[in-house]
């Protein structure tokens, strides 16, 4: 495997040092252009978000400098860089992208973002032939690893910020936030970014209220302006964000299932007496204060009024908190996990050494017999049609039970690393040549039902040689109806 | 061994099993449990079904009237309930309370065939059938309810105290329990209305106007009228919480004390041996 990773993440480098390597999404094609331009660079992908900058390469040989090209590329001096830079080969690239895929190297681990955006740095990689046959498989390997991840632990179920923690409380006090009412009290930045959150989630109305009218009509025409507001806004009569003077605030209130507060008030803004006098007035319908103002807009007592969850910001961060050391544990989970799966994938490729071997034993024992038909052709030209194709099967029942033995010696040698009983082999039966044909071309080309005779029977063989059968040397099926399977496809059958 | 027997059982083990297995579902609250209890309960549904019908068809009558028969039917209706609840609110939380009553109810049934099976003219007897089926139907949705209204109790109390993980962190919205406690006690109050009705026109054919006089009927009568005067206060004031458990309780416990009076009543032991 030679694969290379170098790069600077949230751990090893400052904010300055990643700012210096950041490469924005527009110039993402040509960046990984020139990353293919690199001598011995055969495959590469770059992967750029704010936690980090990396690029990662199929080598041959593994000999590519890649600070150099990061020295020419951003015209830094790498020598100022090298304590910031690592530097992963082989399997702990596979560790490394697999973690970085699932989420566990992020600064906030769980994360759902990165998936999306190693999603994105690939298809762009792919979309200009920095992504082939070494790279593909080990990117869909690493995207199905941080499915498992998220399907099979929960690192990713708790919200770790303020607004998703306050959605997450809303979503637990009224279930869906459909058609429910919001009311935001004044004009703080996370008071805002909360209400969002919620309008978000597909809550109906918001109120907005200010100390000044003209704030609050500033706020209300911002909400309104946003897609998930002015989607609503043209489906029903009423706009979506309104905004109320600061006079009618406790009668709007009562009408509020969630009330978002974040003045600079010195005094609490909301009592318990007007907490019952809303109640009375919802008919015990349950409500849900966020008090994200210092000092606090709504008197804690309200808590103890039936039906009304107070929750301020010391509440909600404690609940943070909490969702983040839950991920921390959930995290060595994920770590186990990943561990077996970059065994796993480090078994395979050493066992997919042995498939340029293995093709090119098919095709020449599958030329041979071709050509020994052909040359016999007028010698057997009395038989039936039927007796012909007794001839056919026979001939290609024997070439399989010769070629079992030794493709069952190259699944050995390739699953134990043993490079030199594959060189002997390939050696016995003059592969190189062919070996060498094969490694080059996809394999997925190999595999299409067009090739011609040898290739397709060699493709049909070789689709099943990785798989165990009960019976090895039963000849290969004949059909050709089903859609051949790339290699990645059969790598997940493959134990 | 009668087959009735076997499938009861197979459905008493699977019952088993999906008690079990909902506890970490409802504490982790983990895809791969539920992918698992949904199945097993399902099973279990299907054999307790046929086992009941088996039952039934082997007693030559459709009234459940012997302990066994009610045990496996009031059973059947917790699972159908329970699986209704789950389907149409993805609420597993009621799983962990009601799963393991359905085990133990069926505990007696399965472990031999009844010795006392009953037989007397009121077997065949439409209006009997559908007087038991639907105050069984009421009872269910009332301890629905009931259990509803403890979950409630127990969300609100996390929420109030800020404690969100931990045990319980898994349960329904408050909403969605507050909608399920509401909508099992109005769904079953029709059915309490007709299954009182049913009984009182045998009743009043049967023995007459003294029928109204027995303790078992007048507990039924003062039963009916809590549950009302239940769903309206809740309809009227929003009666949520604490006081919502303390008034379905109550009701609840007129509802045994109805079924313990069967034993006092001199005109409503029908089933006696």
């Amino acid at each position: 495997m030679n694969l290379v990773l170098i790069g600077v993440n949230h751990k090893s480098a400052p904010l300055e040092v990643r700012e210096r390597l950041a490469i924005p999404a527009a110039r993402l094609e040509e960046a990984t252009l020139s990353l293919l331009s690199v001598p011995c660079v055969r495959e590469g992908m770059i992967l750029s978000t704010c936690n980090r900058v990396e690029f990662l390469t199929y080598q041959e040989p593994a000999q590519a400098d890649l600070l150099e090209f990061i020295r020419n590329y951003f015209a830094v001096d790498t020598d100022a860089l090298r304590p910031y830079i690592y530097e992963y080969r082989a399997s702990e690239v596979v560790r490394h992208l697999f973690r970085v895929a699932s989420s566990l190297d992020s600064l906030v681990i769980g994360e759902p973002q990165i998936l999306g955006q190693v999603k994105g740095s690939y298809t762009v990689a792919r979309s200009i032939g920095g992504v082939n046959n070494n790279l593909d498989p080990l990117m869909q390997r690493a995207f199905t690893v941080a499915r498992k991840v998220r399907n099979q632990t929960s690192i990713g179920v708790s919200s770790v910020s303020i607004a998703s923690v306050a959605v997450d409380l809303a979503r637990k006090i009224f279930g869906s936030l459909q058609g429910k009412t919001i009311l935001l009290m004044g004009a703080g930045k996370m008071g805002e970014l909360a209400a969002r959150s919620l309008m978000h989630q597909g809550a109906g109305k918001i109120y907005l209220c200010n100390r000044t009218d003209e704030r609050a009509a500033e706020l209300a025409e911002k909400f309104s302006s946003c897609p998930h507001a002015a989607g609503q806004s043209s489906a029903t009569a009423s706009p979506v964000a309104q905004a109320i003077p600061y006079a009618s605030l406790h009668q709007v209130a009562a009408t509020a299932d969630i009330i978002v507060s974040s003045t600079g008030s010195e005094q609490p803004i909301f009592l318990r007496r007007d907490a019952e006098l809303y109640m009375h007035r919802r008919k015990q319908r349950p409500m849900f204060f966020i008090d994200i103002a210092v000092p606090r807009d709504v008197d804690p007592e309200i808590n103890g009024v039936e039906g009304v969850f107070v929750y301020n910001i010391d509440d909600l961060q404690a609940v943070a908190i909490s969702n983040l050391s839950n991920r921390a544990k959930e995290a060595l989970d994920a770590e186990a996990i990943v561990r077996a799966e970059v065994e796993r994938y480090t078994r395979r490729m050493h066992s997919l050494d042995g498939v340029p071997s293995i093709v090119a034993l098919q095709e020449s024992l599958e030329e041979v017999r071709q050509n020994e038909l052909r040359r016999m052709t007028s010698r057997l030209s009395h038989l039936t049609s039927e007796e012909l194709h007794a001839v056919e099967q026979m001939t290609r029942s024997l070439v399989h039970k010769l070629q079992h033995a030794p493709i069952q010696a190259i699944k050995r040698a390739a699953q134990e690393g043993d490079r030199e009983t594959l060189a002997t082999i390939q050696s016995v039966f003059d592969l190189e040549h062919r070996a060498k044909d094969a490694e080059d071309a996809p394999i997925t080309e190999k595999a299409k039902t067009s090739a011609p005779l040898p290739a397709r029977a060699a493709s049909e063989s070789i689709e099943s040689a990785f798989v165990p059968t009960p019976d090895a040397t039963r000849p290969a099926s004949s059909g050709t109806d089903s859609a051949p399977k790339s290699i990645s496809e059969k790598e997940d059958c493959l134990p | 061994m009668t087959m009735y027997l076997i499938w009861l059982r197979v459905a008493l083990v699977l019952y088993g099993v999906a008690s079990l297995t909902v506890i970490p579902d409802v504490l982790t609250g983990h895809d791969r449990w539920r992918k698992f209890v949904h199945p097993v309960c399902v099973s279990a549904f299907y054999f307790h079904l046929v086992a009941l019908v088996e039952m039934m068809r082997l007693a030559h009558h459709w009234v459940p009237a012997s302990l066994h028969e009610v045990e496996t039917s009031f059973a059947l209706l917790l699972t159908i309930t329970f699986l209704a609840i789950y389907w149409r609110y993805r609420a597993i939380s009621f799983g962990m309370f009601v799963l393991p009553v359905i085990f133990l109810l069926l505990l007696l049934p399965a472990a031999h065939p009844d010795h006392a099976p009953v037989s007397n003219q009121w077997m065949h007897n439409g209006w009997i059938l559908l007087h038991i089926a639907l105050l069984l139907v009421a009872y269910t949705l009332l301890l629905f309810s009931l259990l509803a209204s403890l979950l409630y109790l127990i969300q609100e109390r996390r929420l109030k105290s800020k404690q969100i993980g931990g045990i319980f962190s898994h349960l329904p919205p408050l909403d969605t329990i507050d909608q399920i406690a509401f909508r099992t006690l109005v769904i079953g109050l029709p059915c309490m209305t007709l299954g009182l009705l049913a009984g009182s026109l045998i009743a009043q054919e049967s023995v007459g106007a003294a029928y109204f006089l027995d303790p078992k009927v007048l507990l039924s009568i003062g039963m009916w009228v809590l549950y009302v005067l239940m769903l309206y206060v809740r309809r009227h004031t929003g009666l949520r919480g604490k006081r919502a458990v303390y008034l379905s309780s109550l009701v609840f416990l007129m509802a045994l004390t109805v079924w313990v009076a069967n034993q006092f009543s001199t005109v409503h032991r029908f089933a006696a041996p």
